[in-house]
């Protein structure tokens, strides 16, 4: 017909089936947010049917070492979801930790194999260091790592402190490496690259993180009782109790000022000051970890600075100078500027400095050094001016977050592949699009609104005793009901073959959030960025023109129902029943689990993600293939849509009317919905089985009737 | 658009009785838009004579589906030309008019109809439809607000209403609107009340052969174009 519109195939029914197995679904604004381009959508969705294994195979796939993410990530991802359009973000960070503590993460063996002769060597083992030596192994890659420290983990171990990160988390991750065959040497700092490379390492990973506390530049600075938040935290991470005093101040804002402040309450200083220059509301550390500081009983003065410092008995006198904000400086926050006249004194024991950090790279290095110490390399191939030189991490780009820095040990990776390959640097390219634009208000109204479920925290009193973890994990069933909230960005429905559209307009009426319009040339169209991917109107869709956007949503639930119709017929229990479920929520949470009775009463579950994906079609296959009776069961009230039982119902009551027409009683079809969170649908599932059971002994006994009077 | 509504099973498993190969063929255009035959209920239909055969029929069919974009064109029904041969019977789910275009292409095969084309109508809303026109061929919607009278007027009078209006509402169906209510109050609305007081003759019932035939006939060259 039109040759030319359907690629290579050349015939309509071939491109009809490839298009229809390829995935077509958008980037999600958590996916691109994420220095990893971890599948967060995916992942998330996993955990909201139950699916806890699968779960984390996703997230390890994307990260080199998810349990530190779960732990300490800034979570990009969160501060990116569509989701803070309705009401607040999905909590990702806090159900990657729940999916790799209840998905057994710890018990996850790493295998790798030697399959090229050049070794590499990386300087540093901060997360940058580590991430590159992990995908180094992975590409076959002899690597070994120089620690200039004791232990390995750079700022994960001496700048993060245990109450975020727990060092047995840190230590199981050190020991895969391990187990990979990377080479470890601790307590060795290098001092020479040539060196290395006299040693027979063809290519260097520099990753020396960003340890050098920035000075202050004001009198007294260099006054026994004044130390900088580096060196606290990494005296205090090694082991060591430094005696602060009772009354200490922390200078900055950021999450160094944070962590120096929490850790000192935690070494049993009773007052602790943070003194900003700017109000709290520019503060650059995170918003939650400031808010549990505070609760913590750490006090905040801001706009203040200290301008000079001078030790008298043993104490410091702190002179301090109050600020106002004045014109936005080149990051676009508001310059403080001092208040004249507005000196003050304070007393304090211990005065920490957390106003940045830098690199501070050997000089033997002889690399090329940028703007605040960095490191200057190629932003593709992260090469420095030395030929076999790589470099990443904090020391490239300053202090930032362990997530960029597991990014560009990947990276790194792949890039010294590259060059010891001696192939030409391939800049991955998308082949899927990424989801813009922003829900209309019109969508968003018809959301159903669930606050976010945040994982439980240790009471403030309890938390400042000691360095244990703070952050406590999900229940199943709190993690699950989180999850649910997802919006599925960007892998709704789309018509597909936009030639079996015969713009009937039912999408448009069925859509329970108004999504499919009309455009002025008359073509209907769903938008990406509104579609919630409920799929009622793939399954009321006449034409069959709709489909989901990922090939395994629409295969499901055949797949699935073949599936359990074949292990059911081998099985031979009588009577069969089959029973579609929505595997979110309620029945993500176990009940499904305990639905499935195959063995005793012939009761199968096929899991459905949501039940307005269940068509006519299917209803009437399981009864073709033998069902004696079929069942759909919803979620009810924890559904995201209060239409959902009414679509299904259309089509139970259509299977229904061609089960009264080939002479099967229509009670053998039915729909359970339970109205609340606590109704037991095992109760309701016996009746059932009780009442088909019944129809089926006098199905038997009015066959066997028949065959005598024959 | 045409309405029609898909025959009850029992009737299509008598019609097809005879015949062991069956195309199931709908129709991608008015049939999908009133949920009879698109390509949703072909399969849906596939899937309920299965069942009935699985459930005790001494039947042993096997079918085949398959959806056109149009079965009243013959072009459209050149695409089937090589699945023709592997039936014995063609059971179409397209209008009478869908039914007749596949006879009329392929004398050999017998075709049966799988649906009930019931009239001419708009959707209502979702799953309701409504009849509004009857292809009278003798258009009066000028003259009575866009509301036709023939349709939905149960006596289909010209000139109404009738005696058996009662607010608002027809004798024959309490739940039906009076047409001739509806189009007083249109045209008052329209301040066109005038037209009300007008005899409309009787429509011109004389004989227009059926089948009626509709021919475009260009002007031809060097005629005079008038």
């Amino acid at each position: 017909m039109y040759p030319s519109m359907y690629g290579n195939t050349h015939s309509y029914p071939a491109y009809r089936k490839e298009t229809a197995t390829r995935e077509r679904s958008f980037i999600p604004p958590c996916q691109a947010a994420c220095p990893l381009h971890m599948d967060i959508r995916e992942y998330v969705d996993l955990v909201a049917q139950g699916r806890i294994m699968e779960a984390l195979q996703v997230i390890r796939s994307g990260n080199p070492f998810p349990s530190i993410c779960a732990y300490v990530c800034n979570h990009r991802c969160e501060d990116a979801c569509r989701r803070s359009q309705v009401d607040k973000p999905i909590a990702i960070r806090a159900l990657k930790r729940f999916a790799l503590e209840f998905g057994g993460d710890r018990m996850v063996q790493v295998e790798a194999q030697t399959r090229h002769p050049e070794k590499v060597a990386i300087v540093g083992s901060g997360p940058a260091g580590m991430a590159c030596a992990y995908y180094l192994r992975k590409l076959g890659y002899p690597a070994a790592i120089f620690e200039a420290h004791s232990e390995l983990g750079g700022m994960l171990r001496v700048g993060i402190p245990r109450y975020r990160l727990p060092r047995e988390v840190l230590d199981i991750e050190i020991q895969r490496l391990t187990q990979m065959g990377v080479e470890i040497r601790t307590s060795t700092r290098v001092v020479s690259l040539d060196l290395l490379f006299d040693m027979g390492y063809k290519a260097v990973f520099i990753t020396i993180g960003a340890h050098q506390s920035l000075r202050m530049g004001i009198d007294g600075e260099e006054s026994p009782g004044v130390v900088d938040g580096a060196t606290f935290l990494r005296e205090v991470n090694l082991g060591l109790k430094p005696s602060l005093g009772e009354r200490i101040a922390v200078v900055g804002g950021g999450n160094v000022a944070i962590d120096a402040a929490r850790t000192a309450l935690r070494l049993g200083t009773h007052e602790v000051y943070i003194l900003y220059r700017r109000s709290q509301a520019e503060m650059p550390a995170d918003p939650a970890e400031l808010e549990q500081t505070l609760q913590e009983g750490v006090r905040i003065q801001s706009l203040v600075t200290p301008t000079k410092i001078e030790r008298q008995d043993g104490r410091l006198k702190v002179t301090c100078v109050r600020m106002e904000l004045g014109e936005p400086d080149a990051s676009g926050r508001r310059r403080p500027v001092p208040v004249e006249d507005s000196e003050f004194n304070e007393d304090f024991d211990t005065l920490i400095t957390a106003i940045g950090q830098a690199p501070q790279t050997p000089g033997d290095f002889r690399v090329q050094i940028g703007r605040g110490s960095t490191i200057q390399v190629d932003p593709i191939t992260l090469s420095t001016n030395r030929i076999g030189v790589f470099a990443g991490g904090d020391a490239v780009t300053g202090p930032a977050t362990v997530v960029e820095a597991l990014a560009a040990g990947r990276l790194a990776a792949s890039r010294i592949d590259d060059y010891l390959e001696h192939r030409y640097p391939s800049v991955s390219k998308e082949e899927q699009e990424t989801l813009v634009g922003d829900l209309l208000p019109e969508t968003v109204e018809m959301i159903r609104k669930t606050g976010r479920l945040d994982a439980p925290l240790l009471p403030a009193e309890a938390r400042i005793k000691e360095f244990e973890p703070i952050e406590l994990v999900y229940d199943w069933e709190t993690a699950v009901n989180e999850a649910r909230r997802c919006l599925r960005c960007g892998m709704g429905a789309e018509i597909l073959f936009q030639d079996k559209c015969a713009t009937c307009l039912t999408c448009l009426r069925v859509c329970p959030y108004h999504v499919p319009h009309l455009d002025t040339k008359g073509t209907i169209q769903i938008p990406v960025d509104q579609c919630q991917a409920c799929g009622v109107c793939v399954a009321e869709c006449p034409a069959k023109a709709i489909v989901l956007r990922k090939p395994y949503d629409r295969r499901h639930v055949t797949e699935e129902l073949d599936h359990v119709l074949k292990s059911a017929t081998e099985s031979k229990v009588s009577p069969l029943i089959i029973g579609f479920c929505c595997q979110y929520g309620l029945f993500g949470t176990g009940t499904l689990a305990n639905l499935w009775r195959a063995a005793k009463a012939g009761i199968w579950i096929i899991p459905v993600l949501c039940i307005a994906k269940v068509e006519a079609d299917h209803l009437l296959r399981a009864f073709e293939m033998g069902a004696e009776g079929v069942f759909v069961a919803g979620c009810g009230e924890q559904c995201a849509r209060e239409s959902t039982t009414s679509w299904v119902g259309h089509q139970v009551q259509k299977a229904r009317k061609v089960l009264a027409e080939v002479g099967l009683e229509p009670n053998r079809l039915r729909m359970y919905v339970p109205s609340a969170a606590d109704a037991n649908p095992a109760e309701w599932l016996d009746r059932f089985v009780e009442q088909i059971g019944g129809l089926y002994l006098a199905s038997v006994i009015m066959q066997e009737v028949k065959v005598d009077s024959r | 658009m045409i309405v029609a509504e898909q025959k009850p099973l029992q009737e299509i498993r008598r019609m097809i009785s005879p015949y062991e190969r069956v195309l199931i063929l709908g129709c991608g255009t008015c049939m999908t838009v009133c949920d009879a035959g698109g390509e949703r209920e072909v399969s849906f239909l596939h899937n309920a004579l299965r069942l009935a055969q699985s459930k005790g029929g001494n039947e042993a069919h096997r079918f085949l589906e398959y959806t056109l974009k149009r079965q009243c064109e013959s072009e459209f029904l050149e695409t089937l030309v090589d699945k023709v041969g592997d039936v014995d019977a063609i059971l179409s789910l397209g209008c009478g008019i869908g039914v007749q275009a596949i006879a009329e292409r392929f004398p050999d095969t017998p075709v049966l109809p799988g649906v009930n084309t019931s009239f001419m109508g708009m959707s209502k809303e979702q799953g309701v439809w409504d009849e509004r026109c009857a292809a009278c061929g003798d258009c009066r919607l000028e003259d009575t607000a866009g509301i036709c009278p023939i349709t939905r007027c149960t006596k289909g009078i010209l000139n109404g209403p009738c005696a058996g209006t009662k607010n608002g509402k027809c004798e024959a169906n309490k739940d039906m609107d009076c047409a001739w209510v509806l189009i007083y109050k249109r045209l008052e609305r329209l301040g066109q009340l005038e037209k009300m007081r007008r005899y409309y003759p009787m429509r011109n019932f004389r004989a227009i052969p059926r089948p009626k035939r509709l021919v475009r006939t260009p002007v031809g060259v060097g005629e005079d174009n008038g």
